[in-house]
């Protein structure tokens, strides 16, 4: 099963304009336990994904929401020249297919 | 007796619960009047509205433009101060004019005093700027008051002369200072989003935590709910909690939605840092009152003895123009990486014949990789791609000269296995060049120590008279 099969949002964002966050909700509570168990939105996995270190990457589960938040450092400065996403919304679409 | 004044001794005298109105996120693209008369009708105590963000980038900063339509802005104004003399309740909107600098903030002056004149409005307006002055900026850098956070490089005595602009984000003090000065109207430039509701029930000795939670949520109108959507959303504060509930019957601000809200453009859940302290949400609870109302409490509030502002600058980097064109033939995109760099040489040549290199050209290829940080290896060549080419070069005319000179050279660049030797680019109209005018990058993002950070943003008191 994919990651966009079973959340309800997928979302990205900036946290100020050098900061990316990630965040991925669940309908329910067995369903964000599933993946907050797994490895597959680890520093590592996230890592990869979006071709920086896992020492880049942060993971906060809150389970309040029933979410995990990703937070990444920008590559280049919201706005910068060479910026390609100015509000970092489309910054999402690499977590839509990961395998649980 | 202004508005606030009216709501402060009103609620000093029998104490009640407060009803505020978010009445939008982002004022200038348009209120929903349903949710807004809907509003209207539950007889808020004061209304507010948020107007600006970081978000949109430097270059509205740099430019002193707003990033909101000049008659969108204008009717979304009027709508709110009419709304607000009507009830005779305060209205308070931060971050004016999209980025809170003195242009921004005297545009919004402008059609504001314009409005107050054809509809015949009289009220008391507190105007409080957030222009931060360059020599005190200078002194605090070289006393060591200037920090950086989130790895911006460290600011430079030159960041702070060549910035266009530089705005601090103002705390909650300085509202509550509007709100006591009897106004009608607070007008604030760049603000932290949470003083435009937090600053009144703050003043009437309300729980900061709970005012502080309440505003950070409500600034965003009903996004905490849903469906998330832009209505006004109403929050009922009292002793012990807030409940939120959005003015669009639609909308449903249940404890998940409400508590997912924390996690919106933040980079940690439970903190939110704000310019006088830190506003801890990790004992915060959600219950639902019914099935589009919730219930929040429990969020605590912690003063700071060591208060900073953070400040936003943009520097003017060049004049920008664009090469707008797509392509369909699998060769061309699939030679795309090779082909745009060695055209870049190409026009380099051609218009560096008599000079240094002056400009900045970059490619985007909408369809291989113009928005991802990575791209799968595997993926499948797309059958079509639009081109992007960027160019900010010292001058309009240097920078257009550039992206036309590309234009022609792109559309008849010679590659191996070419088979379409007429043109490589589809143009959707012409000329497919455009100038976008100035282009900025923020160079201050830092936060600056402050011991009294009410003191750097001057407050004025206007007496409109319709």
């Amino acid at each position: 099963m994919k990651l966009s099969d079973l959340a309800q949002v997928i979302r990205s964002k900036n946290a100020g304009p050098r900061r990316l966050t990630l965040d991925v909700m669940f309908a329910t509570d067995a369903d964000y336990q599933r993946v907050a168990q797994s490895p597959a939105l680890g520093p590592e996995a996230v890592g990869r994904l979006y071709g920086v270190p896992p020492e880049a990457v942060t993971v906060i589960p809150y389970p309040a929401g029933r979410a995990i938040k990703i937070v990444l450092a920008r590559r280049i400065m919201a706005g910068d020249p060479g910026d390609v996403d100015v509000y970092g919304a489309q910054q999402h679409a690499p977590l839509l297919g990961i395998e649980l | 007796m202004s508005a606030s004044g009216r709501i402060l001794s009103e609620v000093r005298r029998a104490r009640r619960p407060l009803r505020l109105l978010g009445a939008s996120g982002q004022l200038g693209y348009g209120i929903p009047t349903p949710g807004f008369n809907t509003g209207l009708a539950r007889q808020p105590d004061l209304i507010g509205c948020d107007m600006g963000s970081i978000d949109i980038g430097p270059t509205y900063l740099g430019k002193g433009e707003m990033a909101t339509a000049p008659e969108a802005t204008r009717r979304d104004l009027r709508k709110v101060l009419l709304a607000a003399r009507s009830l005779d309740v305060p209205l308070v909107i931060g971050s004016a004019g999209s980025a809170g600098a003195a242009p921004h903030l005297d545009a919004t002056l402008a059609i504001i005093r314009d409005i107050a004149r054809a509809d015949g409005l009289r009220f008391r307006m507190a105007v409080i700027r957030a222009d931060l002055s360059r020599p005190m900026l200078l002194e605090a850098s070289r006393a060591g008051r200037i920090v950086s956070f989130d790895d911006m490089p460290d600011l430079t005595d030159d960041d702070i002369t060549e910035a266009a602009h530089i705005v601090g984000q103002m705390g909650t003090g300085v509202f509550r200072r509007a709100l006591e000065a009897d106004v009608d109207v607070v007008i604030a430039g760049r603000a932290c989003d949470t003083g435009i509701f937090a600053a009144l029930p703050m003043l009437l000795g309300f729980d900061a935590g709970l005012a502080m939670h309440m505003a950070k949520i409500i600034e965003c109108a009903s996004l905490c709910c849903v469906p998330g959507g832009r209505d006004p959303i109403i929050a009922e504060l009292d002793d012990d909690g807030f409940v939120l509930e959005s003015t669009n019957p639609e909308r449903r601000a249940t404890p998940t939605s409400v508590a997912a809200h924390s996690l919106y453009e933040q980079a940690d859940p439970f903190t939110v840092h704000e310019p006088e302290g830190m506003l801890d949400l990790s004992n915060a609870r959600y219950e639902a009152v019914d099935d589009r109302r919730t219930r929040v409490s429990g969020a605590v509030w912690h003063d700071t003895d060591r208060p900073t502002i953070k400040m936003e600058g943009a520097r003017l980097i060049g004049e920008r123009a664009v090469l707008l064109a797509g392509a369909a033939d699998p060769r061309f995109i699939a030679q795309s990486k090779e082909i745009l760099p060695k055209l870049s040489d190409l026009v380099r040549d051609l218009v560096c014949e008599d000079q240094a290199q002056d400009y900045t050209l970059r490619w985007r290829v909408y369809g291989v990789d113009g928005v991802r940080m990575v791209v799968p290896a595997s993926e499948a060549p797309p059958g079509e791609v639009f081109i992007m080419g960027e160019c900010i070069a010292p001058t309009r005319e240097r920078a257009s000269e550039v992206v036309r000179t590309c234009k022609q050279y792109l559309l008849h660049f010679g590659y191996p296995g070419r088979l379409s030797t007429a043109g490589n680019l589809a143009f959707p109209f012409t000329p497919p060049e455009v100038s976008l005018g100035p282009a900025y990058r923020f160079n201050v993002y830092h936060l600056l120590k402050v011991d009294d950070p009410d003191a750097l943003f001057p407050m004025e008191i206007e007496t409109i008279q319709g």
